[in-house]
């Protein structure tokens, strides 16, 4: 015979369990946050820029956006075009000449392809931050000889 | 006698308790358009900083035009020290701070040269060879900042003396 006050706690439970509602509002809180914060960084354009995974680029206050250019990539140990390497950093230095052979024959291929406008004469220089000068200068001295004269560097814009 | 209206329900505010909302479609939206917007969030805004050869060395190479070049600030750039010159005169050094460069002081000296100089919005940033590039994005921030929109990079000579 079931004992009384057994039965009486097992049927308390059970509608203690059923009216259980967890509280939603701090949870819904918090969504609500994060809903204002990812729409406010929500970015409708993209960029035309993908900058590469091994770089860390310098930071700017400039405020131009990225537009489609030539680009080149010197990261830490190489200099890169198209996810080829043309060149090692540790090569250009004891190389005598200032020229990167494979950058210039690069470009010199690019040539007939780009030289359509004036606008068209530009690199997009993607270089990570710790870099030194002695390497964007024979880059720039190869674009330089291809025909290349202006320039733009990506950075990551200063908020 | 039939009892007042307010005697048979209950109050107001005791009611509202009552009142239990149907958060489920709410949060069903939240989960679609959070991973959603999280996937799509640009934390990091991309910018370019344009530059050119100084006329010298780029488009100037041709040797087509006689003009005598124009002499334009110029900002040297080195591991330890700035200097702003103009032609081959000096007007300042700058040493480090504390192993940093002193942008703002630059920036003021360079607002105070071109008024002074009555200079166009052109200015030729020379590096020497162990400067880090982040060095040079900043010092030019700092020239444009300053009024200087046309930036020409160039190399700094290791020793002008012997013209390297």
């Amino acid at each position: 015979m079931p004992r009384l006050g057994q039965g009486r706690y097992s049927s308390s439970a059970e509608v203690e369990q059923t009216t259980f509602r967890p509280q939603l509002t701090s949870l819904i809180d918090v969504m609500t946050f994060l809903l204002v914060f990812l729409i406010k960084s929500f970015s409708v354009q993209g960029d035309v820029i993908t900058p590469s995974a091994n770089l860390e680029l310098p930071i700017s206050r400039s405020s131009r956006p990225p537009r489609p250019a030539t680009s080149i990539e010197i990261t830490k140990d190489n200099v890169m075009a198209e996810g080829r390497i043309l060149s090692k950093l540790s090569d250009m230095d004891k190389a005598d000449s200032m020229l990167i052979p494979n950058v210039y024959k690069w470009l010199v291929g690019l040539h007939g392809n780009t030289f359509d406008t004036v606008k068209q004469h530009e690199v997009l220089i993607q270089a990570d931050r710790e870099i030194e000068y002695s390497g964007l200068k024979r880059v720039m001295y190869s674009c330089n000889k291809a025909g290349f004269v202006d320039f733009t560097i990506l950075a990551i814009q200063k908020e | 006698m039939s009892l007042p209206s307010f005697v048979k329900n209950k109050p107001p505010s005791e009611a509202a308790s009552e009142i239990e909302l149907d958060l489920t479609p709410l949060m069903s939206m939240f989960l679609i358009l959070l991973p959603f917007l999280v996937s799509m969030a640009v934390l990091t805004h991309l910018t370019i900083l344009e530059f050119s050869l100084p006329p010298n060395v780029g488009r100037g190479t041709t040797g087509q035009s006689t003009d005598k070049p124009k002499l334009k600030l110029t900002l040297v750039i080195t591991p330890g020290y700035c200097l702003v010159t103009h032609g081959e005169q000096m007007m300042d050094s700058l040493p480090l701070v504390d192993e940093k460069y002193d942008f703002d002081r630059i920036r003021g000296i360079l607002i105070r040269h071109k008024q002074e100089l009555n200079l166009d919005n052109e200015l030729v940033v020379a590096s020497r060879d162990h400067v880090r590039l982040k060095n040079i994005v900043a010092l030019m921030d700092c020239c444009k900042s300053a009024g200087f929109e046309k930036i020409g990079l160039s190399s700094a000579t290791e020793n002008p003396g012997e013209g390297r």
